[in-house]
């Protein structure tokens, strides 16, 4: 029993799960779901489609270099069946898998830094502009506490051109 | 049914385009080719029955070939399945002639074949090898991927003749 991969998604085809597409070349395509299996009719890139591992780790969306994938690597030489052997292999897979998680992560996290900022800049510049949608610019001027300190607007004569604009 | 519409809707189209624009007819008939291609990926695979032309990829001599019988199998043959053939075109000088009766091992199919672990697998088009009555091939050598499903149909010859196995 071997666990495969997807040839347009990435993902595992898990057995009796799938199509496999053999061409006249002796290339083999493993679809996990009928899914990929139309995209790849077709012939849509893999790499340009947003949703596939393929796209995400050509766009540096996903990790693409780490040392924790050379243990999935495919290895074609059958191993002699070790008891021992098998067994720390069966422990290390739940750690690895944890590291693996992790890093991606904080690759994740990393990616993400610079949303933080642009937020806080947006947030100020929307407290700016649009704080007449919350108190009304009169009370605004009555009490200063409840601005930032640079933006009062002259309200009077916003409200003398308001009100006949509003008659009509 | 499917492809037929879909061929008279490109001759239709592109009749239509070609009177209208002459500046540019590859950029309208690069599309409207591509909405067709998809018409046509959409085709259901079925199987090799009567009238079925197939390729034949030994060196026998034999070209193309067309199904006159599937023997087994009521709806008709499958991946690894023998069929009678007739040869409709052949090598000049080839063991077999054009017109012959042959029988042949189906060693690709264009429709899927479940295999015992529940996956399923299809090739690229429909491929037939040249047999005697007794399953012996004709020819010595066998083009492109062969399925390991002729092993337990007992094909082994075809399978060491195969450069890949599937």
């Amino acid at each position: 029993m071997r666990l495969e991969k997807c040839w347009f998604c990435s993902s595992t085809v898990y057995p009796g799960h799938g199509i496999q597409f053999v061409r006249n070349d002796a290339k083999i395509f493993r679809f996990c779901r009928s899914k990929c299996h139309k995209n790849f009719k077709m012939k849509r890139n893999p790499r340009k489609v947003k949703w596939t591992k393929a796209y995400r780790r050509v766009h540096g969306k996903d990790m693409t270099q780490d040392s924790t994938f050379e243990f999935e690597r495919k290895r074609n030489r059958p191993e002699r069946y070790d008891r021992n052997l098998a067994d720390n292999v069966l422990k290390a897979i739940p750690k690895i898998d944890k590291i693996r998680v992790s890093r991606e992560e904080r690759h994740h996290k990393n990616r993400m830094k610079e949303n933080e900022a642009k937020g806080q800049r947006e947030a100020k510049k929307e407290l700016e502009q649009s704080i007449s949608l919350v108190k009304a610019p009169s009370a605004l001027q009555q009490d200063p506490s409840l601005t930032l300190p640079k933006t009062i607007v002259k309200v009077s004569q916003q409200k003398s051109e308001e009100n006949p604009l509003m008659e009509e | 049914m499917a492809a037929s519409f879909a061929s008279r809707c490109s001759r239709v189209g592109r009749s239509l385009f070609g009177g209208l624009s002459n500046n540019s007819p590859g950029l309208f008939t690069t599309s409207h080719e591509m909405t067709c291609n998809n018409y046509f990926s959409q085709q259901q695979r079925t199987f090799i029955q009567m009238r079925t032309v197939l390729k034949v990829v030994d060196n026998s001599g034999a070209k193309k070939v067309m199904c006159i019988q599937a023997l087994k199998g009521k709806k008709g043959a499958r991946l690894g399945d023998t069929i009678v053939a007739s040869v409709k075109e052949a090598h000049p000088n080839g063991k077999v002639k054009k017109g012959k009766v042959v029988y042949g091992v189906v060693v690709r199919a264009a429709m899927q074949k479940g295999r015992c672990d529940g996956s399923e697998v299809k090739f690229d088009d429909n491929a037939v090898v040249l047999v005697d009555k007794q399953g012996q091939p004709i020819g010595t050598r066998v083009f492109g991927p062969v399925p390991h499903e002729l092993r337990k149909k007992k094909h082994v010859k075809i399978l060491t003749l195969a450069g890949h196995i599937a």
